[in-house]
């Protein structure tokens, strides 16, 4: 009886469907959207890269991979500017990385206990990253500007001494670059570890405590193991933004001093828009977006595996 | 009834020309700030002094449409009119997306180039033809402050002219916290109370350099558009300017435009040159200011200032473009350029294109006219169609000049090398 009256469910899930279009229909508004926002740019961002493209033109010559030989050929200007902004990016990305997780980590561990005010402080951290890229540039060269800034200002109330040329001397000029970064996107991460930390059982602390833990101890052992998915989260976003640096040194420094802050979006974006070489600018794009992938998987396997033991444990 | 169908039909007829002369155009600027009502009010003016043309204007910001006309030019949908900046022009000239104005044109429209500042109206020239009509222009200019020249024994109403005489106004100008001035001996130039003149490091500091080396004889190009701006005559007039610094102790080093626009406002300064457009800025810090044109600091060929400007030019259309649509396009825009209206634009803050203009009772005692004698003497980065390429690296040059980064020559040969590999490569894309 039984078996008679139950064929259909005998077959395999989703074979009385084969054929049927619905799946794809609901997938469809996703998938149309998709392809027209980022399958199709890329493909055609290709298509431009092989070309000596310009809309006037009435032929696009396919010049192959002559735009991405020049990254790799010493002596253009192309390559000359590509590696070296490609250089300041990174050493950018060195330095504010740690500084914008360890920032971020020790304010949520000062503001995830109940502390007076705490409230208006997570505020305060936080309030920075709603303004504009603009705003925040020209807030932090005023800051340290050569001769006007409050930086120098305060400086010379204090010590004495004469005022520094933050944005006009090679090296300094990341200073106000790197930390106005950090002064404007450390809330962001410090509100993920917040979340974070809310979420460890308080019952861990309360085992450690009574097994004698002492406050750096819990922390050691308890939280930050207990992080570590936050953690590969935050490193990986922040390195991912840090790379894409672009409004703050454009608004600080311009790059300057003779592009040494110049950042290589910055440099693509001169190279396409400045100098109307959209097809280098395209090569550009395609070598810095595939670093950023390998950069990325490597990252995400490096530390995938550091989430899985800490799961282990 | 004969009578009512032949007047019925004669009414059809009347009305049915009467649509077919209204011509509508579209008109794109960027004129998107406090200009943008200036502008609007003159378009209404014309729509509604010329009944058979009807012109929309369209604003947006100037680096959407250099991103945009190539497409609109491409697909033929081009706006009847649009406004280019003289950065821009020769660029979008050289790749095809504008059309020429031929003589003809220009006569019946009543459009006179010799009406207009010389070096103003070529600046939409590109190989002895003309592309577009100014209306619109900036200039870089040297305010100086007046009560400070005084105080040194300058007759404020006699800003410096030559370079011996800039070097001497400068060079009183500047004194230290004991009262010693950049002659005398003794003078600590490490402790200054106030500046001679102002330089500083971003593209606008790099202007001066720009008209002192047009002033001593110099260009930007040679006549094959590549980049000259190491000529010797280049070197010396920048090498002026970098020893203000180095040598004569009168401009600060390491300064950011910020700094210097706060000093010369504080009266710590006397000589500030920089874009004309801070006028309105001193006149409502009710400064004892005058405004003079860019003394001839980098030699004594001729004068010369930069500028940029607006004009007014016809993109390509496709073939099927209506003869009357690129008439009324032509007389609107020799309407826009007449003095009426060109009088009417400077409300906006921009120099007059043409000397009708300047001579307008108006400005008889506006700060701005100690410019006027030598507005015809106003020159743009313009005539090759890379400006990117030269200026880029021509204002890299002058930063690593001024900041004593390297010697003047090397850094302008620097640059040279630098625009000029990217000139070969832009060449390609005008075959």
């Amino acid at each position: 009886m039984t078996t008679t009256q139950a064929p259909a469910t005998h077959a395999p899930p989703g074979t009385r469907r084969r054929g049927s279009l619905e799946p794809y229909l609901y997938l469809l508004p996703h998938a149309a959207l998709f392809f027209m926002f980022t399958v199709y740019p890329i493909g055609y961002g290709l298509y431009i890269s092989l070309h000596r493209w310009d809309l006037l033109n009435n032929t696009q010559t396919f010049v192959g991979t002559e735009f991405f030989r020049n990254l790799f050929t010493s002596g253009t200007p192309q390559f000359e500017f590509f590696w070296r902004t490609l250089w300041n990016t990174t050493f950018f990305t060195l330095v504010s990385v740690p500084l914008l997780v360890a920032a971020a980590l020790g304010l949520a561990a000062l503001l995830h206990r109940p502390i007076f005010g705490r409230t208006f402080f997570r505020a305060v951290f936080f309030m920075p990253g709603i303004l504009t890229v603009s705003v925040m540039g020209i807030l932090w060269r005023w800051m340290f500007d050569n001769q006007i800034g409050l930086v120098n200002a305060a400086r010379d109330l204090m010590t004495g001494a004469p005022p520094i040329a933050w944005l006009s001397t090679e090296g300094l000029a990341w200073v106000p670059i790197v930390v106005g970064t950090i002064w404007w996107t450390v809330g962001f991460n410090m509100t993920l570890y917040l979340a974070a930390m809310s979420n460890i059982p308080h019952s861990l602390y309360e085992a450690a405590a009574l097994d004698g833990a002492t406050g750096t101890q819990q922390f050691r052992f308890i939280t930050w193991p207990m992080l570590t998915p936050i953690t590969l989260f935050v490193v990986i976003t922040t390195a991912l933004a840090s790379f894409q640096l672009f409004g703050q040194s454009l608004v600080i420094t311009n790059g300057g001093p003779t592009r040494s802050t110049q950042s290589v979006i910055q440099y693509i974006t001169e190279e396409g828009f400045t100098n109307s070489q959209i097809s280098s600018a395209a090569a550009m794009g395609f070598v810095f977006g595939l670093m950023m992938l390998v950069l990325t998987a490597a990252q995400f396997r490096l530390m995938a595996r550091d989430v899985q033991s800490a799961e282990e444990k | 009834m004969n009578r009512l169908a032949r007047s019925l039909s004669l009414a059809l007829l009347l009305a049915g020309t009467a649509t077919a002369q209204k011509v509508s155009l579209t008109y794109l600027h960027g004129f998107t700030g406090p200009d943008r009502p200036v502008m609007e009010a003159l378009i209404k003016k014309f729509n509604d002094t010329h009944p058979n043309i009807e012109v929309r204007g369209q604003a947006q910001p100037w680096g959407t449409t250099w991103q945009q006309l190539p497409a609109l030019v491409a697909s033929g949908r081009a706006p009847d009119v649009v406004v280019i900046n003289e950065d821009q022009i020769t660029g979008f000239i050289a790749r095809g997306a504008l059309t020429p104005l031929t003589a003809p044109e220009m006569k019946t429209a009543g459009l006179d180039k010799n009406k207009f500042f010389g070096p103003l109206f070529k600046t939409a020239d590109y190989k002895g033809q003309s592309y577009g009509v100014p209306i619109s222009s900036v200039a870089y200019v040297m305010f100086y402050n007046k009560d400070l020249m005084r105080k040194v024994g300058l007759d404020p109403n006699k800003p410096p002219r030559t370079r011996a005489e800039f070097l001497r106004a400068a060079q009183l100008c500047t004194v230290d916290k004991s009262g010693k001035n950049a002659t005398q001996a003794g003078f600590d130039p490490k402790n200054l109370d106030t500046w001679g003149v102002s330089l500083y490091n971003n593209w606008v500091g790099a202007r001066a350099a720009y008209a002192a080396i047009l002033q001593n004889g110099g260009a930007m190009t040679d006549r094959n558009q590549n980049a000259a701006f190491n000529s010797p005559q280049a070197v010396s007039a920048v090498q002026f300017l970098v020893d203000l610094v180095q040598k004569h102790g009168v401009a600060r080093p390491n300064a950011t435009e910020e700094a210097e626009l706060a000093a010369f406002s504080q009266g710590k300064v006397c000589m500030f040159p920089s874009g004309q457009w801070y006028l309105d800025r001193f006149e409502s810090q009710k400064m004892n200011f005058g405004v003079t044109f860019m003394p001839r600091v980098g030699g004594s060929v001729r004068d010369a200032a930069w500028g940029g400007s607006s004009h007014l030019t016809l993109p390509r259309q496709p073939a099927s473009y209506s003869a009357a649509k690129r008439r009324a396009a032509l007389e609107f825009m020799a309407w826009m350029a007449q003095p009426e209206q060109n009088l009417a634009w400077t409300a906006t803050g921009s120099l007059p294109t043409q000397a009708a203009v300047a001579g307008n009772p108006r400005f008889e005692t506006a700060a701005i006219s100690g410019i006027f004698d030598r507005l015809n003497n106003v020159y743009a980065t313009s005539g090759f169609p890379w400006v990117g390429q030269v200026m880029g690296p021509f204002d890299a040059a002058w930063e690593a000049a001024y900041l004593g980064k390297k010697p003047v020559a090397k850094a302008l040969n620097d640059g040279v090398a630098e625009a000029n590999k990217q000139i070969e490569q832009a060449r390609k894309n005008f075959r």
